[in-house]
This record gives structure tokens, C-alpha cells and sequence, in this order.
């Protein structure tokens, strides 16, 4: 056989290949391998059990305005807000810590459409996630519900807003591991930073300005409290430019050009 | 002008700090060949093999296989499939489903699935079992799975006989066979001798990071092993007499551990050499071939095991 002749069929070969799979199917196969394994499992239907409790006792326990469909709603995120960066983290840093990064990045050499497919499970994540809340809200409301006032309405505003709130946060946490690679590390950065940052404004005065712009606590909660006005949605993007974008760019930077 | 090698690594470095662990490598594999990648542990093997695939950078030098880099491949595990470390594997995931991830991934049938699991020997127990309770040869046999999924021309296998058992050895061996005799190329490293010799084509051997001898195994026991084994009939005297007949001949020669010498030479030569010393040979004979191999193998990578915990 000639050189022509192979690399010609070498060439033929090539060109009846399937190609690679797209970003939206790297998406699905990255959701399923959330899912798929035993923590993996156990660990959405934790997050969703708990988040029922919550919604549960706020209609039971607490009285007066509590059991409108606003509270109700606002209430059974919480979990989640809590639950959902935790899930992002493990999102990506699992794969180091179970060494599965060989087989990912051997099957999708190119690394950053393995990292954008996460950060788009990411978003779909956060759509569950608001819909259970949405179907918990609507579903327990009117039936357990002892608001004095009656149970008012969700205005579409407030759902967004929401969603916005359960996707940021899960992005945040995916951020962090994405920048950290490992999820011991990267959960406890994320939950000590917010603390280590409110200790540092009780103790340095005229850091307040500044926090209103950056600090989680101050820009993110009031997505899930009131129609967010338009220098609030500024603070908002600000504070995903610092907790999203930066650690984002450094963990994808990381992992380009990290040694497996 | 050659055909061209669907393996084909030229120069590869790398260097971590001031740590060089692969000093330039190169080598090609042909097609319908099983390469024997050869060294004891430590010797560079399977960051030559990360840095084909992708997965490490090289420091310099560079590695294609079909002709491109890996990663420049359309779907790259398609066309070549590859098994670096049985044990990265998820142990909560479930071995099937971790052959399904991967098929979806190729965009090849989920039939696959069941069929790679039947031909590597596990069978529907074990597929559905948490790989966490695989043995190590469980998941030697779940990674050949996996690079065999996507039907490729080219098998990449970084220590693929680690943890399978005398018969899963000898069945690794007849797969590989029956791939290369199919017009497939195979590359697989191992730091056992005898696993690899019985499989492999050509053999390239490594050691602390560079390539100590390239051959079949017969080139490389015909270049390098003691031609004779000689021993004297009488005691030390008559032994320096030999040698000094040898260093005058420029013969490389060096004692052996039963008191005798390995000579570079044929006996015939080393029996002459005998006769102008004027010493007397009590025996004098090839070096056995099994045996000699082995001493060029730690000879060439220098691994004998105080050597290589010192390290």
C-alpha cells in the first residue's frame, strides 16, 4: 500500500465518523452523571425533601402573614439557596476527586466545552429547582394556609426573580470549584467567605458603601423579598462579575491548562 | 517513501520544575502491530502516554496518532480508544452505566453497552453492581470496555494487565492479537517483562524517562545480552588472565553471579581467547535466552529494587 493510499484511507475513515457530541447533549450527559451515582442520587432528593419540610412548617408553624403563595414561595428556596452551590461545587470537583477527569477529557478533548455543558446543567438544575418550588408553593398553599389575609398572589416578577436567585447561587458554587477543584476546599471557602467578609465589616468602618455592591447577602436576598429596582439590579450584576465571572475565568484558565 | 505510522511521537519532554520525567521520546507504531511500551514504574511511561492523548502537556515535542493530534481528532474516541488508569473511575456509579455516559458521549448505540460488557467478561451482575466493589481486574476489564466502545483503529493501554489474574492475562493477550491481526495498531505499556513479550511486536523500553532500546525482542537480546556464560576450571588467577585476554581483544565482558563471566561474545570467540590466556574452562555455553532477557530488560532500565526504592 502506497502512503497516498493510506492516508487516503485514513481520510475516508474520518469523514464517515459521527462528529463529537454537541454542547446541549454534553449538557444531558452531564445532568445524568449528576445523578447517577449513589451521593449523587440521594443528595437532589435530600435537597427536595428538605425544602418541603420548610415550605410545610412556614404554612404550619409560623402564623399571620406567613401562608401567602409570596412567603410560601420564598420560603421553600431557602433550602435550595443553601443546598443548590453545594451541588455545583460537587459538580465539577467530584470528577477530580474520583480521578473521572481522565475519561471526560479523553472523550471531549476540548476542555471547555466539558466546563460550559456543567455550567449549562447548572441553569437546567436551577429551572427543577424552581419548578418544585413552584409546585410545592401551589400545591400546599391552599391547603394548609391559615394567612388572615388571605393567600394574595405570586407576581411573575417575584418567579423570576427567583429563578435568578437559585441560578446565581448555583453558579456561585460552581465558580468556586470549578476554581478550586477540590470540594472539601471549595465548600468551605464558599460558605466562610460571606462570614469572613460581614466580620471584616463590623470591623472596618466605611466598608459599607462597598458592600452594596459586592456582598452576597445584601444584593442576592432581595431577589427572593421584592421587585428589584434598577440600581439594585446593577449591584446584582456587579456582585456576579466578582463571585460568577472571576473565579469562573481562573477555574477554566486552571483547567486548560492543567496536567492530568 | 513509508507509509504513515498511526502512531507517531517525536521528541516528547516533559518537564515538572526542575523534574525532567520524559526526556525525548520518540517512536512510531504501525498499523497491525501490538508495541510493548516497556519500563519499571516511574520510568515515564504513562505521562508519555497522557501527554499522546491529551491530557498532559508536553514541555517539547510533539505526538500525533491518525496522523493529528489527539485532540484535534472529530470525535477522538471513535477512532482511538484509550484506557490510562483502570482505577479513575467513579465508585458510586454503577459499571454499565459508566460504559453508558461514554456511549452517549461517542453518539454510538446503546447496544454497545451490553455487547463490550459480554466481550470483556462481565456479565450483567457485575455491570449493574457500584464500581467501588470491582476488583482492580474488574476494572481493567471495564476499561477495556470502555476503549473498545467506539470500535477504533487504535488502542492506547497504559499497565492494562495490572490486577488481572494468570487466565485474564492470557485472555488480554488473544484480544490484542486478534485486533492487531484485524489491521488494528495497539500500544500498551507494562513494567513486567513477561506480559508484554508474548503479545508485543516490538518492544520499546524506557527508563527514568528517556528510550533505553527499541526492537523485537530478538533484536534487543541479539544487541545487547552476554553472547556466552563462561566459567574456569581453577581459581582467581586464571580468571584476570581471561580478562586481560578479553580487555586486549576488546570484548565487553563482565563477572556473572555464580562466580563466572558474561561475555559479549560468541563461545567460539571466548574459547580462543581461553587458549592464548592458556587458562582452563570448566564450562562454557550460550547465556539461556529466557533468563537473558530479563537481565537486558534491568540491565537497560536499572531497576534492580535497591536501586529503585533509592530513588
Amino acid at each position: 500500500m502506497s502512503a497516498m493510499g493510506a492516508e487516503a484511507e485514513l481520510q475516508a475513515r474520518a469523514d464517515e465518523i459521527p462528529a463529537a457530541a454537541g454542547i446541549f447533549k454534553l449538557t444531558r450527559i452531564e445532568l445524568r452523571k449528576m445523578t447517577d451515582t449513589r451521593s449523587g442520587f440521594w443528595l437532589p432528593i435530600a435537597t427536595a425533601a428538605i425544602s418541603l419540610l420548610v415550605a410545610i412548617l412556614t404554612l404550619t408553624l409560623r402564623h399571620g402573614n406567613f401562608g401567602t403563595y409570596s412567603h410560601v414561595f420564598a420560603n421553600s428556596t431557602q433550602p435550595l439557596v443553601f443546598l443548590l452551590p453545594i451541588m455545583g461545587v460537587l459538580l465539577v470537583c467530584s470528577e477530580w476527586s474520583q480521578h473521572t477527569t481522565l475519561i471526560t477529557f479523553v472523550l471531549t478533548p476540548r476542555r471547555w466545552r466539558v466546563i460550559a455543558a456543567k455550567a449549562l446543567a447548572c441553569v437546567f438544575v436551577s429551572i427543577a429547582a424552581l419548578v418544585f418550588c413552584l409546585i410545592v408553593t401551589f400545591v400546599l398553599t391552599p391547603i394548609i394556609s391559615k394567612a388572615p389575609g388571605g393567600t394574595g398572589s405570586l407576581p411573575l416578577a417575584m418567579v423570576g426573580q427567583g429563578w435568578v436567585a437559585l441560578c446565581t447561587r448555583m453558579l456561585i458554587g460552581f465558580a468556586f470549584g470549578t476554581a478550586i477543584l477540590a470540594s472539601s476546599p471549595a465548600v468551605v471557602v464558599y460558605l466562610l467567605l460571606p462570614t469572613v467578609w460581614a466580620a471584616l465589616l463590623a470591623a472596618i468602618p466605611g466598608l459599607d458603601p462597598i458592600a452594596r455592591w459586592i456582598s452576597t447577602d445584601q444584593t442576592l436576598e432581595p431577589l427572593l423579598q421584592h421587585t428589584l429596582s434598577a440600581t439594585e439590579w446593577v449591584h446584582f450584576a456587579t456582585t456576579v462579575g466578582l463571585w460568577v465571572l472571576v473565579p469562573l475565568l481562573i477555574g477554566a484558565w486552571r483547567i486548560r491548562e492543567s496536567d492530568l | 517513501m513509508e507509509p504513515p505510522a498511526l502512531i507517531e511521537i517525536n521528541g516528547l519532554t516533559k518537564t515538572y520544575e526542575t523534574r525532567t520525567v520524559v526526556k525525548d521520546v520518540s517512536f512510531r507504531c504501525e498499523p497491525g502491530t501490538v508495541t510493548g511500551f516497556l519500563g519499571p514504574n516511574g520510568a515515564g511511561k504513562s505521562t508519555t502516554l497522557k501527554m499522546l492523548c491529551g491530557l498532559v502537556r508536553p514541555s517539547a515535542g510533539h505526538a500525533q496518532v491518525l496522523g493529528q493530534p489527539y485532540a484535534s481528532l472529530a470525535n477522538p474516541g471513535l477512532r482511538v480508544g484509550i484506557l490510562i488508569d483502570a482505577a479513575a473511575q467513579h465508585a458510586g456509579r454503577r459499571g454499565a452505566e459508566a460504559l453508558s455516559i461514554a456511549a452517549q458521549t461517542l453518539r454510538v448505540p446503546r447496544t454497545r453497552v451490553a455487547e463490550m460488557l459480554a466481550l470483556v467478561g462481565l456479565d450483567d451482575v457485575a455491570g449493574r453492581r457500584r464500581i467501588g466493589q470491582y476488583s482492580l481486574g474488574m476494572r481493567q476489564r471495564l476499561g477495556i470496555a470502555l476503549a473498545l466502545l467506539g470500535d477504533p483503529e487504535v488502542l492506547v493501554l497504559d499497565e492494562p494487565a495490572n490486577g488481572l489474574d494468570p487466565e485474564g492475562i492470557r485472555w488480554m493477550r488473544e484480544l490484542l492479537r486478534g485486533f492487531a491481526g484485524r489491521g488494528g495498531t495497539v500500544l500498551l505499556s507494562s513494567h513486567l517483562l513477561n506480559e508484554v513479550e508474548a503479545v508485543a511486536d516490538r518492544l520499546v523500553v524506557i527508563a527514568s524517562g528517556e528510550i533505553v532500546a527499541t526492537g523485537t525482542s530478538q533484536e534487543l537480546r541479539g544487541e545487547n545480552v552476554a553472547g556466552s556464560a563462561v566459567k574456569l576450571a581453577d581459581g582467581a588467577e586464571q580468571a584476570e588472565l581471561l580478562c586481560q585476554e578479553l580487555t586486549r581483544s576488546g570484548v565487553v565482558f563482565r563477572s556473572s553471579d555464580d562466580g563466572g563471566l558474561l561475555v559479549e561474545a560468541p563461545a567460539a570467540e571466548v574459547g580462543r581467547a581461553a587458549l592464548r590466556a592458556g587458562v582452563a574452562i570448566s564450562s562454557l555455553g550460550p547465556v539461556s535466552v529466557g533468563a537473558s532477557l530479563e537481565q537486558v530488560f534491568l540491565e537497560l532500565t536499572g531497576s534492580s529494587n535497591g536501586k529503585e526504592e533509592n530513588r
